[in-house]
């Protein structure tokens, strides 16, 4: 069956039936598919690992990001791809809780070409890390068989083909970038060009831009930030070629959706996923309706429950749940994780919404605490954890609020302190401990944190 | 201060905590060592509007402008000048 067969088949496939069209465009480097699979089959050859084996991989978007994962999974080994912006302490974390036996940071090389390992359809392939309101990332392993799963029904959904080019200028290490960029791309024999680690990305964006042009990109999955970015730059722009663009990882506010569509006339569809189960749905309707994320890729099933568990009426507002093959089949460690996330088949999104009479969902919402730092997720738990032992700070609750620069969600801590401290300091503390995007932009002081009678932090009291 | 002791003073307190670095060298590509990210570049616009009293626009923000601390203070002068 097609969609049980190993991730790594998909690029044997591309290679045997289109060996001389463009797979990757990286700055002036064009590789071809049937180079990129020589790479990948030397890549595989110079792993010492054996299969099963955790493998790190922390490199940013480039074609050795892609050489490097399609090779450990030829391996027979899991890939673990992780932010190359992560602190010291951060990969240490992910790389002792996955217990990765070697870490991957530039092309495999070295190596003679090597077959690839036989491995079950239902062997892990890929250890992802989900935040989830608990202070720690959770590991989510998903095998071979769901990611083609995902990939294969994500590329029916938009009929990607070979003719496609896909400009990817999201990170590859993100569930997002992997499916709906890398594996989309090299399942439809597509050509992927990727913008370089585009940080920061307001400065990039002319060169977005000219090179969505030049390549004639035709599909263009990205955050809202950057579709914002790109509809306020100041000039240029051509973008003709597109025939979709996907919008995902945080909701599409109305104005960049009208900024983006006036100026450049290509609508903007929004996606529906997340770490454990990839994409789940995609609005493809003529008319993208706004604030529809879609219908249900094939396979999935999307259902909205009720506080007391009660599965709600078409309309009704509720917590989204879902189920589908591609979905993980559970976070790696304590059940207790499980028990709440997983229930009955489905998984427990943490987040709102409802279905309408087409079956399309919208999101309203999230349950869960996370904040949203230009498409990368904070749990703010985390960022508690870290300033929580900082000996001047008594208490300390992190909540997302707007930018006065850009508008967009950053991160503020509210602090009690124990005596003398200043905002430097802390941020300086978290610097040291945390990815760029997590350490607070604010820190607020105050005497006391304001709580319910029931003793919980009245959250919505320290949004200002 | 001159412009670039003023911008280095401001990158080193404001925009590098916790990244170990206590000099910025005029030609350091800012961008490269990702001292200027996201949040990065938009604190150092506010700061220069607010210091040199003038007007970064969208098409202001390009690598060009922005990669060093000599590019910035070359930035700026062509503002006060006119002739950015």
């Amino acid at each position: 069956m097609l969609a049980q067969a190993p991730v790594t088949e998909l690029l044997d496939s591309a290679a045997a039936a289109h060996p001389d069209r463009t797979a990757l465009v990286h700055a002036d480097e064009r590789i071809s598919y049937a180079e990129l699979a020589e790479r990948v089959e030397r890549a595989a050859g110079a792993l010492a690992v054996a299969p099963g084996d955790a493998v790190g991989l922390v490199l940013p978007n480039g074609p050795e990001f892609v050489v490097a994962f399609l090779a450990i999974l030829r391996a027979g080994a899991v890939a673990v791809p992780l932010n190359p912006a992560f602190k010291q302490a951060e990969r240490e974390f992910h790389f002792r809780e996955s217990g990765v036996a070697a870490v991957v940071t530039e092309e495999p090389a070295g190596g003679g070409a090597a077959p690839a390992v036989a491995r079950d359809a239902d062997a892990d392939a890929v250890f992802q890390y989900s935040s989830g309101s608990t202070g720690r990332p959770k590991r989510v392993p998903r095998t071979h068989a769901q990611l083609r799963a995902e990939v294969d029904a994500y590329v029916r959904a938009t009929g990607m083909g070979p003719g496609d080019v896909v400009f990817c200028a999201i990170p590859l290490h993100h569930t997002y970038g992997m499916g709906c960029c890398l594996l989309a791309s090299v399942h439809a024999g597509s050509t992927l060009v990727l913008f370089d680690q585009p940080s920061p990305l307001v400065l990039q964006r002319g060169r977005a831009l000219e090179l969505i042009e030049r390549e004639r990109a035709t599909v263009f999955p990205a955050v809202p930030y950057t579709f914002r970015l790109l509809a306020d730059a100041p000039e240029g722009g051509d973008l003709s070629s597109l025939r979709l663009c996907i919008s995902a990882a945080a909701k599409l506010p109305r104005a960049t959706l009208r900024a983006f569509e006036g100026r450049f006339r290509v609508p903007v569809r929004e996606l529906y996923g997340c770490t454990e189960a990839g994409a789940v749905t995609v609005d493809m309707s003529a008319r993208p309706e706004p604030g529809s994320v879609g219908l249900p890729l094939d396979g999935v099933e999307v259902r909205i429950v009720g506080a007391e568990g009660e599965l709600l009426d078409t309309g009704r507002v509720g917590e989204i749940h879902f189920r589908g093959p591609g979905m993980t089949a559970g976070y790696a460690g304590p059940g207790d994780l499980n028990r709440d996330a997983f229930r009955d088949g489905f998984f427990a999104s943490g987040d709102r919404g409802r279905l309408d009479d087409e079956g399309r969902l919208h999101v309203t919402g999230r349950e869960k605490l996370l904040i949203d730092v230009r498409g990368d997720k904070v749990d703010p738990i985390e960022v508690e954890d870290v300033l929580a032992v900082h000996p001047k700070v008594e208490q300390v609750v992190v909540v997302g609020v707007p930018s006065d620069a850009d508008g967009e969600e950053h991160v503020k801590a509210v602090v009690v302190p124990a005596g003398e401290c200043g905002e430097r300091e802390l941020i300086r503390y978290c610097r040291e401990r945390l990815a760029d995007y997590k350490v607070p932009a604010r820190v607020e002081f105050r005497d006391e944190i304001p709580l319910s009678a029931a003793g919980k932090v009245l959250r919505k009291y320290l949004l200002d | 201060m001159s412009v670039t002791a003023d911008v280095e003073q401001f990158i080193i307190s404001e925009l590098s905590q916790g990244r170990d670095i206590t000099t910025i060298d005029p030609g350091d590509n800012l961008l490269a060592k990702g001292i200027v990210d996201s949040h990065g570049v938009m604190e150092l616009v506010a700061f220069l509007e607010e210091r040199y009293g003038i007007s970064v626009r969208d098409e202001d923000l390009t690598p060009e402008n922005f990669e060093s601390v000599a590019r910035i203070d070359e930035f700026v002068a062509r503002k006060q000048d006119g002739r950015g």
